[in-house]
């Protein structure tokens, strides 16, 4: 320890050079996009057939366009984002529930779960099925003459089959179940990992004391988890508000019922896709870009808050 | 030293990625007289290759490759494709360029009505004595220039179920049951007496959609871009709410998986549109299920149905076989009938499908033993390609989707459709005006 100043190799500049594939990567495929994203939304461009228009500068006159609002008295981006949080929370916020719940049951070391390795991997296998397919899946299995119709009326329950993806809460309520689905695994094993990383000491001594089992909970491993709580939440939110192919598929694209379970990343489908509108579709993206800054800086801030 | 080097490397590393994405070297342009050795062809499936490789494969001179780019058309996909292709078709070395592809009714205007589709009478392909007018029509630009061919006509029959329509008619001789449905009066009084029977008129309230929408007087959008309601739109509208609410149909879609079923054995639907690639290819459980006990006729109104367009992209640099595949598929009397005789199509050459339609040997099995060619070849006199506009995919899957909802009860009210379906059309198609 005394004589660390004897030497003065520095390390460093390796560290330097060895990130530096990572920042000219990250410089020509994700800031210069987004920042072509961001300039493109100030221009009208989009084709109609094969005829290119524009691009012209227009201003702020997309961000104008996507703001006001519609005949029916509401702005669409609005609502889109609504529907979007409304299916993210929905289905997250059992995620997290059972997501540490399963984490405590693997980890605890009174339980000593055997299997543990094929359990993990069987709750991690929906997140390795394409989200599409198994969007698909469901869209067969809850049609009217699917699978769910037919054994609901074969127990006698239904009397004329029930079709769910154009109700509300039960086509809402399925792109969540999905989402639950698909990224419970994940979080589960996010958590395993956060647990696993607190010193096992304090657990056994909070056991010497005579502490309860909810007690070790609420006082030691939810507070030692807090970080990786709140990456996980961070990741989820956006993530869930870039839902897409779930509900694209789901509702065919069109977010039925009503545009119910339309997301903003389907509003940006829809320009790009036929029209390949640049404008509108980069305005979008700025939109979803600054809606995300401001949430996550808001939950780590309040998360993170030191009591 | 060793520091310079492994920057100079890692530097190298870096480029190396980045120089593998961009470039790409010019070919030499096949000297005049001499065409490329490569024929591309776009199309979204395999139906049109299947045909290709059956009987024009063999006639491709030696040394010259086709080469077929598949892109499923949903979501758009097949027409993003192609779009990118032909408007890089200039700058696209000759072995790359496209030489031929495939587009359908609902959006072939786009690409006629653009200069990246050439003039194909200019390519020796001139004969069209043969041909349905409205195939041609369907392939000209606004000023008559003809970019492309049909190898199909696709007039659309009513298809009817012979037992329901014993049942419900007394008879399933297509003569009487065509007589008792050629008015729009006559179908719904036959919808009642069907639904008293415990029948549906139609499996979806889309089905008799196309009859009202081909036969419309004026284009989705006018002069103006505004967007338009033909009176046969709102008439369509009007019988599909009342049929669901009567329950003499059903609210799934076109393909919907609730509309496929009620064609197998325990269906209990009357009639479909359709025309031959509809009832030959698309009606599965019908085929599986309930093989002959169909028959069709001509319905209420004449119109078609989709159809496959042959067309002739800009810049090919294989103008010969073009040519040649188009005059094939149009004027070579014997591939013609074997499309017809093997590959279940109604083709676009007249005289052969005259031909088999007075051929009293001529039968399909599916329609317990009747000549549909017959039927057909009198439909496909009456087709008209008319006030179509580069929008109406949009348009007809838009108001479709959207308008189910008000019929499933999951939109309140006939405005909150509308409100849907304008803004569906605005993020699709910007630069037409909504109400």
């Amino acid at each position: 320890m005394d004589n660390k100043k004897k030497k003065s190799i520095s390390y460093a500049k390796w560290g330097y050079i060895f990130i530096i594939p990572f920042f000219v990567v990250y410089f020509i495929f994700a800031l210069y996009p987004t920042l072509l994203t961001v300039y493109n939304s100030f221009f009208e461009n989009y084709r109609e057939g094969l005829v290119q228009v524009g691009p012209n500068f227009v201003g702020l006159q997309n961000y104008i366009d996507l703001l006001t609002p519609g005949k029916d008295g509401t702005i669409g981006i609005v609502r889109y984002f609504g529907n979007t949080m409304i299916m993210w929370i929905i289905g997250s916020v059992p995620q997290f529930v059972f997501a540490l719940l399963l984490a405590l049951v693997f980890t605890s070391a009174r339980l000593k779960i055997k299997g543990q390795g094929v359990m993990k991997s069987v709750i991690y296998m929906p997140n390795m099925i394409m989200a599409a397919a198994f969007s698909m899946l469901f869209f067969s299995v809850f049609s009217t003459v699917g699978p769910a119709n037919q054994i609901l009326a074969a127990m006698g329950i239904l009397d004329k089959p029930i079709d769910f993806i154009s109700i509300k809460t039960s086509a809402r309520g399925l792109v969540a179940f999905m989402n639950f689905l698909m990224w419970f695994g994940n979080t589960t094993i996010m958590l395993i990992a956060g647990i696993q990383g607190i010193d096992e000491s304090l657990f056994e001594s909070a056991r010497i004391d005579g502490a309860k089992s909810t007690r070790v909970f609420f006082d030691i491993t939810l507070p030692l988890l807090r970080p990786i709580l709140i990456y996980v939440f961070i990741t989820s939110m956006i993530g869930g508000l870039r839902m897409f192919d779930v509900p694209q598929v789901l509702s065919k694209g069109i977010g039925m019922p009503d545009r119910s379970t339309f997301t903003v990343v389907m509003l940006l489908n829809n320009y790009l896709g036929g029209s390949k509108n640049y404008g509108m579709a980069g305005a979008v993206s700025v939109l979803l870009f600054i809606v995300t800054a401001i949430l996550s800086i808001f939950v780590f801030k309040y998360l993170n808050k030191k009591e | 030293m060793k520091k310079t080097i492994s920057i100079v490397l890692v530097l190298l590393l870096v480029l190396s990625v980045l120089t593998a994405c961009g470039g790409g070297n010019e070919d030499p342009a096949p000297a005049p007289g001499e065409e490329g050795k490569v024929f591309n062809i776009y199309a979204w499936n395999e139906e049109f290759k299947g045909f290709f490789d059956k009987y024009y494969a063999d006639k491709i001179p030696e040394g010259v490759e086709v080469k077929w780019t598949i892109v499923p058309s949903d979501n758009g996909a097949y027409q993003a494709a192609l779009d990118e292709a032909l408007l890089n078709q200039d700058a696209a070395d000759a072995d790359s360029k496209v030489d031929m592809f495939l587009a359908e009714a609902d959006y072939i205007l786009k690409y006629t009505n653009s200069a990246a589709t050439q003039d194909i009478e200019a390519l020796g392909v001139t004969d069209f004595s043969n041909t349905y007018a409205y195939t041609v029509e369907a392939a000209s630009d606004a000023e008559g220039v003809v970019k492309g061919v049909s190898f199909q006509c696709c007039p659309s029959a009513l298809i009817y179920r012979r037992s329901i329509a014993k049942d419900v008619l007394g008879t399933d001789d297509p003569a009487e049951v065509q007589a008792a449905l050629d008015s729009w009066e006559k179908f719904d009084a036959v919808a009642a007496a069907a639904k008293d029977k415990g029948y549906l008129m139609t499996a979806s309230y889309a089905e008799t959609y196309r009859v009202f929408s081909n036969n419309v007087t004026t284009p989705w959008v006018d002069a103006d871009n505004n967007l338009q309601f033909d009176k046969n739109i709102e008439i369509w509208m009007e019988q599909a709410e009342r049929y669901v609410k009567n329950g003499y149909t059903l609210t799934e879609g076109i393909w919907d998986a609730g509309k496929n079923a009620e064609m197998g054995k325990d269906g209990k639907a009357m009639c479909f549109f359709g025309p031959a690639w509809y009832f030959n290819f698309c009606m599965g459980p019908a085929h599986d299920e309930a093989m002959g006990d169909w028959a069709i006729c001509q319905g209420p109104a004449a119109h078609f149905w989709g159809g496959t367009w042959l067309l002739a992209p800009a810049g090919s640099d294989n103008p010969t076989i073009l040519a040649d595949i188009m005059n094939t598929f149009i004027n070579d009397e014997e591939v013609c009938e074997a499309l017809i005789r093997n590959e279940s199509q109604f083709t676009n050459n007249q005289k052969v499908n005259e031909k088999v339609a007075n051929d009293e040997t001529y039968a399909s099995e599916f329609l317990g033993g009747q000549n549909d060619v017959a039927i057909f070849a009198e439909l496909a006199k009456n087709i008209k390609f008319q006030n179509q506009t580069i929008y109406d995919q949009y348009m007809n899957e838009g108001l479709q989707t959207y308008f189910v909802e008000y019929l499933k009860g999951s939109v309140a009210s006939i405005e909150q459709v509308m409100n849907n379906f304008y803004t569906y059309i605005n993020e699709k198609a910007p630069s037409v005006v909504t109400p």
